[in-house]
């Protein structure tokens, strides 16, 4: 069945179409990415498919009914892009009560397995107008979750997050899709894309401007990253073996005494370059991309 | 929708606010509206005999609108402010949203203004459910007046203010256009309730339409914004 799909979805603020005629389609059990710069319409679109803001043309339906549709609404869990908070309201009342409207309420032990899902479970009675930006923010994703819908929207629920919470909301979104939810996700980091999601819809002004597997898009975009590595000196006995080693493994390759510049294929093979470095005991002291990198080739692509 | 509704009441009984509307209501009923009060002329022979319940109606005629709007004239549009309003819409029909909150104030009230009727009824050793009844559907169209408002206009900071206003402009302009006799303005008796109320039949039961139309229309709108 599909999870969502959409036939020229349109919102116009003014005279601007902010999200100009949507067609996709998102099977289930997908984790699909949205990926855009600022104001591409990805809350937009998000927005309409939750019933935030109303369409100004086209339809949509999820999980294989038309919407909008009251009924529907309880097997989906959002988390929106502003997560606001009820002040007076600790962690573990929010989802009781929120839970209760999505008309599964949750008894205690399950709203503290779901904060401990995200983190939170050190928080769970805390009053949230004491929440930090990223407490708040995983609140947003537990309360997305706690009714155990089949379809989550997460508006960026990575942003703002230190590297430690980043790994476990990952964890919770790859644990979420073996248990057969579907996740619509959006997203500024390809990196976590690329990670987490089955497919990826690159937006601009509205529009998908591109859209596959990240295989996919790579192949598309083929394009060589150009890598300056930093080291100290290479020991003499390690040069020859070195330098025939970095010839193979990328081109345009240009060597200086504690400077090495090379261009590869794709950027799995920095990985690739550091371990020779290591292997040829070099210390590497820094190591850039130079130029655009794909990310930034995706998102600035234009039309 | 009833677990908004449970929501909003609570938010409303806990702590000192229905108590001290309670209070309120009681303290006025049983003692500032004496036979020989101003607002007595205003009412029927047999209303006079229940005077004190009558305290309790004319009480709500004056300062009802004022206090259900300062007691819940941000109970939609804090949450459209605050964004809170994004879980609940995409839980639930904005329909049951509306319905819910005005469930929660409705049951509110009923509760203070029974307690109050009661407590009175107690003292005076008379109940009057007619009057109970005017009582009530004044309110109901009270708190659809205030919920219409809230959906109207989103900041909050406005319906309190525009609370106040009405709140004290309602019962004078009210009380005018229904005893007017401007050919003008008298027309309008009959979307004020005071002129149901004065009479002393079923016609308070047109109050509870009114209010019904003032929810709807407040559907109208709350289903049009942009949260
Ligand atoms: N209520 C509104 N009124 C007018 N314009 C709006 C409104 N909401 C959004 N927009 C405009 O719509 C465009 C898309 O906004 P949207 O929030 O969907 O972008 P986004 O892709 O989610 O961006 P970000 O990555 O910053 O979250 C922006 O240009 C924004 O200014
Ligand atoms: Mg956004």
């Amino acid at each position: 069945m599909r999870a969502i799909e959409t036939k020229q979805l349109k919102k116009m603020y003014g005279s601007v179409p902010v999200v100009n005629g949507l067609d996709l389609v998102v099977e289930k059990g997908e984790i699909f990415g949205l990926l855009g710069r600022d104001g591409a319409g990805k809350s937009t679109f998000i927005n309409m498919l939750t019933g935030i803001v109303q369409q100004s043309s086209g339809t949509y339906s999820l999980l294989g009914v038309a919407c909008p549709n009251a009924q529907v609404k309880k097997r989906i869990g959002v988390m929106p892009e502003y997560s606001a908070l009820y002040s007076s309201m600790t962690a573990v009342e929010h989802l009781q009560y929120l839970s209760s409207l999505s008309g599964k309420p949750a008894g205690k032990q399950r709203c503290i397995d779901v904060l401990h899902s995200v983190a939170l479970a050190a928080h769970a009675h805390k009053k949230s107008r004491e929440f930090s930006f990223g407490m708040i923010k995983k609140l947003g994703i537990a309360q997305a979750i706690i009714h155990d819908p089949e379809l989550i929207f997460l508006d960026e629920p990575t942003s703002g997050l230190d590297a430690e919470s980043v790994l476990v909301i990952h964890q919770l979104i790859i644990e979420m899709q073996k248990r057969g939810k579907t996740i619509i996700m959006t997203s500024h980091n390809l990196d976590e894309v690329e990670r987490l999601c089955t497919r990826i819809a690159i937006m601009k002004a509205g529009q998908i401007v591109r859209m596959g597997t990240m295989d996919e898009l790579r192949a598309f975009y083929r394009q060589t990253v150009k890598v300056r590595i930093k080291h100290a000196p290479v020991p003499a006995a390690q040069r020859e073996i070195l330098y025939r080693w970095l010839k193979t493994a990328g081109t345009k390759l240009e060597i200086a005494e504690c400077y090495t510049t090379i261009h590869l294929e794709e950027e799995k093979k920095i990985a690739d370059i550091l371990r020779a470095f290591h292997h040829c005991k070099t210390d590497v002291y820094r190591a850039e991309v130079a130029g655009p990198t794909l990310e930034e080739i995706f998102l600035d692509e234009s039309e | 929708m009833y677990a908004i509704g449970k929501r909003e009441f609570f938010s409303l009984a806990k702590g000192s606010k229905s108590l001290m509307t309670i209070s309120i209501l009681f303290l006025i009923s049983y003692f500032t509206v004496k036979p020989s009060g101003v607002f007595v002329s205003e009412l029927t022979v047999e209303e006079a005999e229940m005077i004190h319940n009558a305290g309790l109606l004319i009480f709500i005629l004056l300062f009802g609108q004022l206090i259900v709007a300062g007691l819940s004239h941000d109970s939609l549009n804090r949450e459209m402010h605050e964004r809170t309003i994004r879980f609940l819409v995409t839980r639930t029909s904005r329909a049951g949203i509306l319905f819910g909150k005005f469930f929660g104030v409705w049951v509110f009230w009923f509760m203070c203004l029974a307690g109050a009727f009661l407590l009175t009824g107690i003292v005076v050793r008379k109940l009057d459910l007619f009057l109970f009844s005017q009582t009530m559907s004044l309110v109901t169209f009270q708190i659809t007046v205030t919920l219409l408002f809230s959906v109207l206009i989103t900041k909050p900071g406005y319906t309190m203010f525009l609370g106040i206003v009405t709140g004290l402009a309602f019962p004078v302009c009210g009380l005018f256009v229904t005893y007017t006799s401007n050919v003008w303005v008298n027309w309008l008796k009959f979307v004020s309730p005071y002129y149901y109320l004065e009479r002393n039949d079923a016609a308070f039961l047109i109050i509870i339409l009114l209010a019904g139309i003032m929810l709807s229309l407040a559907n109208l709108i709350f289903k049009r914004r942009e949260c």
